[in-house]
């Protein structure tokens, strides 16, 4: 029961964290609309790490989860 | 590795990549078939990682393929007929853009044109207007001149005129003075002293009309 | 018609058999070596199709042909992803990076449809990262010989007693470059096969009628072309990494960024907080 419990967990920080992405990005993208291309990047950039840290965690909690 | 991305890849490291990947793909299918790496997968796939290493290999060789085969099949084609379009069509702007220029200074020049021709009439107008306007006040003081010139002429042909006819009058009444005179003595006073006496007594009885 | 559906496949795939005696008990289906193949192929035979369709319209003066113009539009959007990230000499890398956007687009569109895609297989994605980041290794001895190459990841120059900090360095940066494999591998398959996971688990709710995981496409869709997307841009930024120092070599570049894309992670989370 621990296991998908500890998915969840991981799942809020992810989810956190992509929200404070956003916000930020889009408070710069509000405030200088000019460098909206570089912001997106730099963006999604920052989501893929972020996502990729519950990725992890799914992998490394997979194992053990109850079948 | 994937060194195979220059714009002219000779044809020999061409064929060396597709070698080396069809060796890749027939290697990795081979080693799987063969279960090289069970001992690494089982663990994974337990982990809930199910990571297959002939198919990595495989699909090496397969991009080995890949790589060279789509960017001389297409994309090279695809850029050189992008590129190709787009210098095309920075050279018609361009031609448009000089077009527009060489239209846009002749018609400034035209128009120069028209100002210097308007401005040369207007000039031209003015002279004459000029010319004019001096003709005519010569005119007029050549004609003042000549009223004046013909105003003093007259009057003094007119003073002439007069002096003779006064010259004339005063000869005729001399003589007419003389011959009454004569008749009324009945003598001969038509000598060069009586003549001297009443043309000195008329001429000072002309003085008052004058 | 109606199970169809809800496996969220058309085509039954026959691999999936093979793999479920590796990974059965964890959920998991490693498709089997020719399954994957197959798919590979049949992803394959997309891009050709589409590519021998496109080259008809490539000698207009304007693409009127609708694929030849949506080709056009794909590599107007690398170059600039390309060129605006590396630099202007970033343009020789757009077949490279075209190749690797249509491959994983066209597969993400296949694990749509399908029961599984390349993309959804780890060996898959581990072929791809390996290649892409040993591609940026090439290119960054290419550019600047292997012992600068190197030493770049002994971090920022220093002097007397601190150059045992450089050694510390090295394995982590070695390390977190054999990593990069891990995360550009992991987050594909994560996205990808996560997609058919929660589609599968979605399904579930309205078992007998309703294929909720259905509703799930528009999203699915997105995380295609982010995917793809991703990979791009985090292999140009790895390309612009190595590549930038030929050209300011004397500044203080980015050494102190040389852990490049996790400052940049960082900076948004540390503004707001």
């Amino acid at each position: 029961m621990n296991a998908p419990f500890a998915l969840g967990l991981a799942a809020l920080g992810v989810a956190i964290g992509l929200g404070m992405i956003g916000a930020g990005a889009m408070n710069g993208m509000s405030r200088q609309p000019e460098a909206i291309g570089k912001l997106q990047t730099a963006m999604l950039i920052a989501l893929a790490f972020v996502e990729l840290v519950f990725l992890l965690t799914v992998f490394v909690g997979m194992g053990a989860l109850p079948k | 590795m994937a060194n195979d991305i220059e714009k002219k890849p000779s044809s020999s490291t061409t064929a060396f990549k597709i070698i080396i990947g069809i060796t890749l793909m027939l290697a990795g299918g081979y080693l799987n078939s063969q279960h090289t790496f069970k001992s690494i997968e089982e663990p994974l796939a337990a982990q809930g990682i199910p990571l297959t290493f002939g198919n990595t290999i495989s699909v090496i060789g397969v991009f080995l393929i890949l790589f060279p085969v789509l960017n001389s099949f297409f994309f090279a084609p695809l850029m050189t007929a992008i590129n190709e379009r787009n210098r095309e069509l920075e050279n018609t702007f361009s031609e448009a853009e000089s077009l527009r220029k060489e239209m846009g200074d002749m018609k400034s020049a035209y128009e120069k044109r028209i100002s210097d021709t308007e401005a040369e009439a207007r000039e031209k107008i003015q002279a004459q207007l000029k010319e004019a306007q001096d003709l005519r006040t010569q005119l007029m003081a050549d004609a003042a001149t000549a009223k004046e010139h013909m105003i003093a002429q007259a009057q003094e042909e007119i003073s002439r005129e007069k002096d003779k006819i006064m010259n004339e009058l005063r000869v005729e009444v001399v003589n007419l003075a003389l011959g009454a005179t004569e008749k009324l003595i009945g003598e001969n006073v038509n000598n060069e002293t009586n003549k001297r006496l009443v043309q000195e007594f008329i001429e000072k009885a002309e003085v008052p009309s004058k | 018609m109606l199970d169809l559906i809800f496996r969220g496949s058309f085509i039954a795939s026959g691999a999936a058999a093979g793999g479920e005696s590796h990974a059965a008990d964890a959920g998991h289906h490693a498709v089997s070596y020719t399954g994957v193949m197959v798919y590979v192929g049949f992803v394959i035979a997309i891009l050709i199709v589409c590519m021998v369709l496109a080259k008809k319209g490539l000698n207009n003066r304007f693409f009127k042909n609708k694929i030849t113009a949506s080709f056009e539009q794909l590599y107007y959007f690398i170059e600039n992803l390309a060129v605006g990230i590396i630099g202007p000499h970033g343009r020789k890398y757009i077949p490279m990076l075209m190749v690797f956007w249509l491959m994983i687009f066209v597969s993400n569109l296949v694990s749509l449809f399908f029961d599984t895609a390349p993309t959804a297989d780890l060996g898959f994605n581990l072929a791809m990262a390996l290649m892409a980041i040993g591609y940026v290794q090439w290119e960054g001895i290419r550019a600047n010989g292997v012992i600068g190459h190197f030493s770049h990841f002994a971090g920022p120059k220093l002097t007397g007693a601190l150059i045992g900090i450089n050694f510390l360095i090295f394995p982590i940066e070695i390390i977190s470059e054999a990593m990069k494999n891990l995360s550009l591998t992991l987050r594909l398959y994560g996205n990808i096969h996560g997609g058919h996971q929660a589609v599968t688990a979605m399904n579930k709710l309205g078992e007998p009628w309703v294929p909720v995981g259905a509703f799930l496409l528009p999203v699915k869709l997105l995380t295609c072309v982010v995917q793809a997307l991703i990979f791009c841009l985090l292999l140009c930024v790895y390309i612009g990494l190595v590549t930038h120092h030929e050209h300011e070599e004397g500044h203080a570049h980015d050494d102190d960024h040389g852990h490049e894309d996790h400052s940049a992670t960082l900076e948004p989370e540390a503004s707001p907080a």
